[in-house]
């Protein structure tokens, strides 16, 4: 079985009537790379047999980062849905590997959009092909999502700005090259990118994760870390609105991972309801399961919809932020769900088996990340309720 | 179209085997079986009926370019029904040159081979062994008959008739020719095969399988992975569609995944048993037995039961 | 130098549906370049880069098979030619033929490369017919070719020995799956891939002559599996002890 499905291929042709062709040539062929290159190594990923950067490179030599950037930056100018849908099949072919990617394309969409012409000239290129690894730093031990709280400050000094605090839960930290980093001013939360190596940069042990074990996840943590001015990025003190806008572009991309992490439990739910026997038939003849496997296929559906929705808001320029949020908080609680069934229908080996219960292990993380399912139903709400006023 | 059905191949036991296969073709056709040696007699090639001895190539080593030209002049001017060769590397090249020089169709790499009179029919797998394809070609025609499909013919062929087809030059230069280093036991006869794939995480790891290979009487083998990619045995240990195809007493297939072209290989086989870390490998699709585990565990657990019982 | 490499865009056996009734569905089955066809693309291509020069793609088949000429223009040959015929009545002979025929049009070819066979139907008897048709030299089953000048040196991988041989140029050969490790085509050449030209002819111009079909498919029915499929659970001690108790009673302990 293909990562790319007849099922995303129908898709494409009808969100891109003109050009699904080109677009499901692309797809298909990461589709197949994946297939072959990191589908195999997954469970070793997880087990931690296998280090990250081998496939996470070949995904980049490959052109993953590349899909959704303009071509004179070097990336293929394809439409956001069309970098969705692939970040969907890396959820499917590897958890980690998407989560890791994820956020270092979401690094690079903030370059592209708030970074200065030579900012982008300096890291897009490198970034996007894979050469540096890209960080978001933005949660802290204190704080989450309540960017305004942080307590990590950026002193201006000769030409300089001196970092000092920590960020905590950071994926790709301590590998990655370059980290987008969100600290206090004395004109507000405000983002900078800095290098690593750099003498004041240190990180904390990894951390022991409940699951997405094949990513590295540790705290970051600044004391004097200096920066240079032409690093800070955009307008001093506008950081925050600057977090919020990449947050909610790599929530459309979480929900798309999670739809992938739920195709791939259900497949295998499906096929072992069909081969496992109870009472003399096959346990996917009994109602119960049956049910479960309808339910799974609604929400993978509904939620691949859900995310390719938001991404076509995002394309045409209108405002997002409420459809983007819909689909994280969607897609990630489905997954979930999707992921605890398959569990439940492989019945004890669904519990005893790595292979089964890592995707529960790596559904769980995006209920919280980038956004818990309770701040961002806050969200939505709020602008469903100003609507109504 | 004369009434004979011709016997080739490089190699003498195969021939030995051609010939049997020829006899079923020859018994539906009313033709008689001829089996053709060339440059010189070879008494190890076998069959019934009579020996056709093709002279002019240089002996003994013939190209399948050569042969495949040789076969060309005699038939051309003797006109049999059908020519069959044996479905070797070098059987295959020359029969297809030969049905290109003469203009006929050939069958590739068939078993069951019987004659209506009018043609030949044969069975051969396709899509990687998933299905068997019954295959038709009109007389004169040209056909590779699957190696180990039949038994070797016992009779030694009457008379050799003796037919000149001239001089013929090898467009290309034979520089040497190196015996591939062989595992100990020769798999196609093997009656034990441990096969390895790639749940074995380095090479040195082979040597537990070479060892319960070993404790079983039996033979190692391995799924392309280990001999085309990773080197790790040489290439005549790799079973499956492009290498070795065994049939085997009992086939062990330890972190084989089972991918199509690896079971089209080993499928004939009496009993298969399988180990597999991954409970919906689909070797266990192809598998009397299967164990869900770490090949790790359960190698050295199968030693210590061998060694138990013995 | 002028590379030809032959491609065939095969079945995909892994996902071949079989009706209740055993017959494969081939109306309408997914396919995919023939496996080892990616290896022979591979090899024109590092043919190319040592030697300069271009590579050509000739396929036979259906519309569908453009889908593997692209895919071996992503992986970086030059251009494609598809001689346009109905897949399901062709055979060896008959695709040979239309091969060459595509061939002789577009011009002398120093090298002309196949794979050892399709993963589809693995008959294996293409490229020696197109060796043969063309008239030039033709070498099979090559694990190493190194062309220096107008000579080349190919090692053929046969059953138990290595065959060393030297062939002169122009030639023709096919390649085992263990001569290299295809590349993948990035994304950035899968986009370009699809302005690179592919040369469309009819079968029945191309080659008038290659219009018979001489080897014919009666029927095709699925292989029975006869299997057991008995699961062995336990610790390992009790698993291993479980399969060699089954092994002996089937009578394959020995």
């Amino acid at each position: 079985m293909s990562i790319f499905t007849a099922e995303h291929r129908r898709l494409v042709q009808m969100l891109h009537p003109t050009k699904h062709q080109e677009y499901s040539d692309v797809l298909s062929s990461l589709g197949s790379f994946m297939d072959e290159e990191i589908l195999p190594i997954s469970p070793k990923l997880d087990s931690g047999e296998e280090p990250i950067g081998g496939p996470r490179n070949a995904l980049f030599a490959q052109g993953m980062s590349l899909v959704s950037f303009p071509a004179e930056y070097g990336g293929l100018g394809l439409p956001f849905s069309v970098y969705a849908m692939a970040v969907e099949l890396l959820g499917t072919a590897d958890a980690s590997v998407a989560l890791s990617v994820e956020i270092h394309n979401a690094v690079a969409e903030g370059v592209l959009r708030f970074g200065s012409e030579s900012q982008r000239e300096r890291y897009l290129g490198p970034m996007i092909s894979g050469r540096k690894l890209a960080s978001f730093a933005l949660t802290e031990p204190a704080s989450g999502s309540d960017a305004g709280n942080m307590a990590t400050t950026a002193e201006k000094h000769a030409g300089e700005y001196v970092i000092n605090g920590s960020k905590m839960f950071i994926t790709n930290a301590g590998e990655a090259d370059v980290y987008l980093v969100f600290a206090k001013t004395s004109k507000g939360p405000s983002c900078f990118l800095l290098e690593s190596p750099n003498p004041g940069l240190k990180f904390g042990a990894e951390l022991k994760k409940l699951g997405m074990r094949g990513s590295k996840t540790r705290e970051v943590i600044f004391s004097d870390c200096r920066v240079p001015e032409e690093n800070l990025v955009g307008v001093e003190g506008e950081g925050a609105d600057y977090a919020k806008e990449v947050l909610h572009g790599a929530r459309i991309v979480v929900a798309a991972l999670n739809v992938g992490i739920a195709q791939l439990a259900y497949g295998k739910a499906l096929a072992y309801a069909r081969q496992r026997r109870a009472f003399g038939r096959a346990i996917a003849d009994f109602q119960l399961i049956r049910e479960k496997v309808a339910d799974t296929k609604i929400g993978i559906n509904a939620g691949r919809l859900l995310y390719l929705y938001a991404s076509r808001i995002k394309e045409s320029g209108g405002d997002y932020s409420s459809e983007a949020s819909q689909a994280k908080v969607y897609a990630t609680e489905m997954s979930l769900k999707a992921c605890d069934d398959a569990i439940q229908i492989h019945g004890g080996y669904g519990y005893t088996t790595d292979d089964l219960h890592r995707h529960w292990r790596d559904a769980r993380l995006l209920t919280i990340g980038e956004g818990t399912s309770e701040v961002l139903r806050m969200l939505i709400s709020r602008r469903e309720l100003a609507r109504a006023a | 179209m004369s009434g004979e059905v011709w016997v080739y191949s490089e190699s003498e036991t195969v021939a030995s085997e051609v010939a049997t296969a020829a006899e079923d073709v020859a018994k539906g056709a009313s033709a008689q079986l001829r089996v053709v040696d060339i440059s010189s007699v070879r008494p190890a090639t076998r069959g019934s009926g009579t020996r056709l001895l093709l002279k002019g190539p240089p002996g003994p080593d013939v190209s399948p370019a050569v042969a495949a030209e040789a076969l060309a002049r005699a038939a051309r001017e003797l006109a049999p029904m059908a020519v069959l060769l044996g479905a070797t590397r070098d059987g295959r090249e020359a029969a297809s040159r030969l049905a290109a020089k003469l203009g006929v169709g050939c069958m590739a790499e068939v078993a069951g081979l019987a004659s209506d009179g009018q043609g030949m029919t044969g069975q051969r797998d396709v899509f990687a062994g998933k299905v068997v394809a019954k295959v038709r070609c009109q007389f004169p025609a040209v056909a590779t008959v699957k190696v180990g499909a039949y038994p070797r013919a016992v009779a030694q062929p009457a008379d050799a008739q003796e037919k000149d087809v001239g001089p013929i030059q090898d467009q290309t230069k034979t520089l040497g020719r190196e015996k591939k280093p062989a595992g100990s036991v020769d798999l196609r006869s093997a009656k034990v095969i441990v096969s390895a794939g790639r749940g074995v995480k380095k090479k040195e790891d082979l040597a537990i399988l070479a060892e319960l290979a070993t404790a079983m009487r039996g033979a190692l083998g391995c799924s392309r992975p280990l001999s085309s990619d990773l080197g790790w045995l040489p290439e005549e240990h790799h079973i499956g569609l492009t290498g070795v195809t065994v049939k085997p007493d009992l086939y062990l297939a330890v972190g084989i995944s089972g991918q199509l072209q690896h079971v089209a290989g080993m499928k004939d086989s009496k009993i298969v048993a399988s180990i597999n870390t991954d409970k919906d490998a689909p070797i266990f699709q192809a598998s009397d037995y299967g164990i869900v585990g770490d090949l790790y565990q359960v190698v050295p657990a199968l030693r210590r039961a061998l060694a138990a019982r013995r | 130098m002028r590379i030809a490499v032959c491609v065939k865009h095969a079945v995909d056996e892994a996902e071949l549906k079989i009706d209740p009734g055993g017959n494969p569905l081939l109306a309408g089955a997914a396919g995919k370049m023939s496996t080892f066809d990616k290896n022979a693309v591979e090899e024109g291509l590092r043919l190319k880069a040592a030697h300069q020069g271009e590579v050509v793609v000739f396929t036979v088949g259906g519309a569908e098979s453009k889908k593997t000429l692209k895919e071996a223009l992503a992986m970086g040959a030059d251009r494609g030619v598809l001689v346009a015929s109905d897949p399901m009545a062709l055979d060896a002979l008959r695709t040979a033929t239309m091969l060459v025929a595509a061939m002789k049009k577009s011009g002398a070819f120093d090298v002309v490369i196949c794979s050892e066979g399709a993963s589809d139907t693995y008959t294996g008897e293409v490229p020696p017919m197109v060796g043969e048709l063309l008239g030039v030299p033709y070498v099979g089953y090559a694990r190493k070719i190194v062309v220096e000048g107008k000579a080349a040196r190919i090692e053929r991988s046969l059953e138990d020995s290595v065959e060393s041989v030297e062939a002169p140029v122009p030639f023709a050969t096919s390649v085992v799956s263990e001569i290299n490790e295809p590349r993948y085509p990035t994304l950035i050449q899968i986009m370009q891939a699809s302005k690179k030209p592919i040369d469309e002819l009819s079968g029945e111009e191309t080659a008038p002559a290659g219009s018979r079909r001489w080897v014919e498919v009666l029927s095709m029915s699925s292989q029975p599996t006869a299997r057991k499929h008995v699961m062995i659970d336990g610790s390992p001690d009790e698993a291993a002890a479980k399969l060699l108790d089954a092994l002996s009673k089937e009578g394959v302990l020995k």
